[in-house]
């Protein structure tokens, strides 16, 4: 059998994984049109802040294609641009084409930048090594002192702080009236915000940058839709990302916001997956089909694609989003929903120490199953909690524990949810 | 592969286990020494109440350590590459020239079997003390609450 993969990150690698697993046999090919070894998009920051090397982005060992037996091929020649399920066959952009048996799409997402932003120089999206690439070199070429972000999610944020610890004046620009509003509730994002703040990040909100002010094409700064000026040497441009579906889309595949996939990862064409950044799957807690572009759920997404391709049929009903990052040296996990627009509809249990840098949040539906979590601050139970929510585990009965420091896998063998 | 278990039933809850834990993880290898070392040694072994009513004799707890699943969420959710099964082993180890500390394995651990070292931005678990022909949590257990055995030899024990 050909197995055949697009893309060369989470979804993809872990779908290799899982497949050698149970076929030696097949061959799998990989097509990626980015030119650089496997490397962690998460550590991405990490990097520009210069907290890690270049060798710490690997995200596998040298020699992992090879070791998978995995044909890889990559660089902007091997982009896909056509796909043809009729033909099961995929045409890239420098002529090749490559016959499948079974097809993995994951193809990603890509940067929501503005229609009518400039192509200044000092003017960044982040998302690939190379964006970070440019950004190290520009900051040295030109002596960087002030930068602006303009977006308040996890890159945002992410990209802000690794900017200030650069030495750079940075200012975070966010549209909305809080920091991270997909993953945290207004109270904790109140906490992080004033963290953000007391580290030198200023932030301004609700702010959107209308207008881009260069000089020789070179960026000098912005101004934002409150009227005011910035003066900046860098701007990143951190508005969230969109699925990469035109290949699908053209080829007949079903679309919605992302590749419409089933709890078998597949597609609604036979033989044909997707996973990752460009899926839109059934989310048991929302209880609706989303994207979560999101590292951890494009592996598990990967992994159970894996296994259909391998042909060891396995249905997972269980993908929910899931979050875990550090600002400064607060720590903090999400998953699922975490501000419900009804909360009459839910029953909810908060633990509010904003002083002291702790919040917890509970959201628990009518049949008393958790549907989101905030812990921020104090994170020790988190997997324990969410196996909670994964397995649906009616928690009625322990409901008043599950703030305290002292809930844990002991609680469960308690209550007879874990047998030891 | 060979794991380590707690029966509860024979768990006092005297917490030996994570002094020698964290002691046999320590520069000196020793408790005394350990406590007097920059880096305070934290134990990958925690000892959880189960009830906590009554008296000592009848409080019951559960050590809890990595269970090195067969199917390991933690290895799944590391962003770094640092989570792996080692070849020779079996085993589920954290690299820690890899690990950023994002607790991304804390987030999904579904024993908690994983604990932070702040300073170090580490992730640290139960890695079996390979430098010990036994685990030192196995040999510090008073009542043999903990045994190191194949899982099959536990199936045994418990009929």
């Amino acid at each position: 059998m050909n197995i055949l993969i697009i893309g060369n990150s989470a979804a993809g690698t872990a779908a290799i994984e899982s497949i050698r697993k149970h076929d030696r046999q097949s061959s799998i090919t990989q097509l990626s049109d980015e030119a650089q070894p496997l490397y962690s998009r998460c550590l991405l920051t990490y990097y520009l802040s210069g907290s890690i090397d270049r060798e710490k982005l690997l995200y596998r060992e040298e020699g992992f294609h090879k070791k998978m037996g995995v044909d890889l091929h990559t660089g902007p020649g091997f982009r896909v641009v056509d796909l043809n399920p009729a033909q099961r066959r995929v045409t890239c952009d420098n002529g090749r084409t490559f016959y499948y048996d079974k097809l993995l799409i994951a193809t990603g997402a890509s940067p929501k930048v503005p229609d009518n932003l400039p192509f200044d120089k000092g003017i960044f999206v982040l998302r690939h090594l190379a964006d970070v690439e440019e950004i190290k070199q520009y900051l040295r070429d030109v002596g960087a002192k002030r930068a602006v972000v303009s977006g308040g999610g996890l890159v945002g944020i992410k990209s802000a702080a690794a900017l200030n610890e650069c030495g750079l004046h940075t200012t975070l620009a966010i549209s909305s009236q809080q920091v991270l509003s997909q993953v945290l509730d207004y109270d904790a994002a109140q906490i992080i915000g004033r963290q953000l703040r007391e580290n030198n990040i200023e932030i301004l909100q609700p702010a959107g940058i209308t207008e881009i002010i260069s000089r020789d094409n070179r960026l000098k700064g912005v101004k934002t839709d409150q009227g005011r000026e910035l003066d900046c040497d860098v701007l990143i441009v951190a508005k969230g990302v969109a699925p990469n579906v035109r290949l699908a889309k053209a080829a007949g595949i079903g679309v919605r916001r992302g590749i419409v996939i089933d709890s078998f990862m597949q597609t609604d064409h036979e033989n044909i997956y997707a996973a990752g950044d460009v899926a839109e799957a059934f989310d048991m807690a929302i209880e609706d089909y989303t994207i979560n572009a999101l590292w951890t759920c494009a592996v598990q997404q990967g992994r159970i694609a894996g296994l259909n391709m391998a042909g060891k049929k396995t249905s997972y009903n269980d993908i929910i989003s899931m979050n875990s990052f550090n600002v400064y040296d607060i720590s903090i996990i999400s998953f699922g929903v975490t501000s419900p627009k009804d909360e009459s509809e839910y029953s909810v249990l908060t633990l509010n120490q904003a002083e002291r840098n702790i919040y917890k949040k509970i959201v628990i539906d009518r049949d008393n199953h958790i549907k989101g979590i905030i812990l921020l601050g104090k994170i020790a139970s988190a997997g324990v909690l969410l196996s909670l929510i994964q397995r649906r585990v009616d928690v009625s009965v322990f409901k008043d524990e599950l703030l305290s420091d002292k809930f844990n896998y002991g609680t469960l063998v308690k209550y007879g949810v874990e047998k030891e | 592969m060979k794991k380590v278990y707690c029966q509860i039933e024979k768990c006092l809850a005297c917490r030996s286990c994570e002094l020698a834990c964290a002691a046999a993880h320590s520069e000196s290898k020793d408790i005394v020494g350990a406590l007097q070392e920059k880096e305070m040694p934290r134990s990958r072994v925690r000892v959880e109440f189960i009830d906590e009513k009554g008296t000592l004799q009848r409080v019951r707890a559960v050590a809890v350590q990595c269970r090195h699943c067969e199917e390991p969420l933690c290895e799944q959710a590391c962003i770094s590459g640092g989570i792996h099964r080692d070849e020779e082993t079996g085993d589920i180890v954290v690299r820690l020239d890899k690990c950023v500390g994002c607790w991304s394995c804390i987030m999904v651990c579904p024993v908690g079997a994983i604990v932070k070292n702040e300073n170090m931005h580490q992730a640290l678990k139960c890695d079996f003390c390979p430098d010990l022909e036994t685990p030192a949590c196995i040999v510090a257990c008073p009542t043999g609450a903990l045994v190191y055995c194949e899982p099959e030899e536990m199936a045994k024990e418990q009929l």
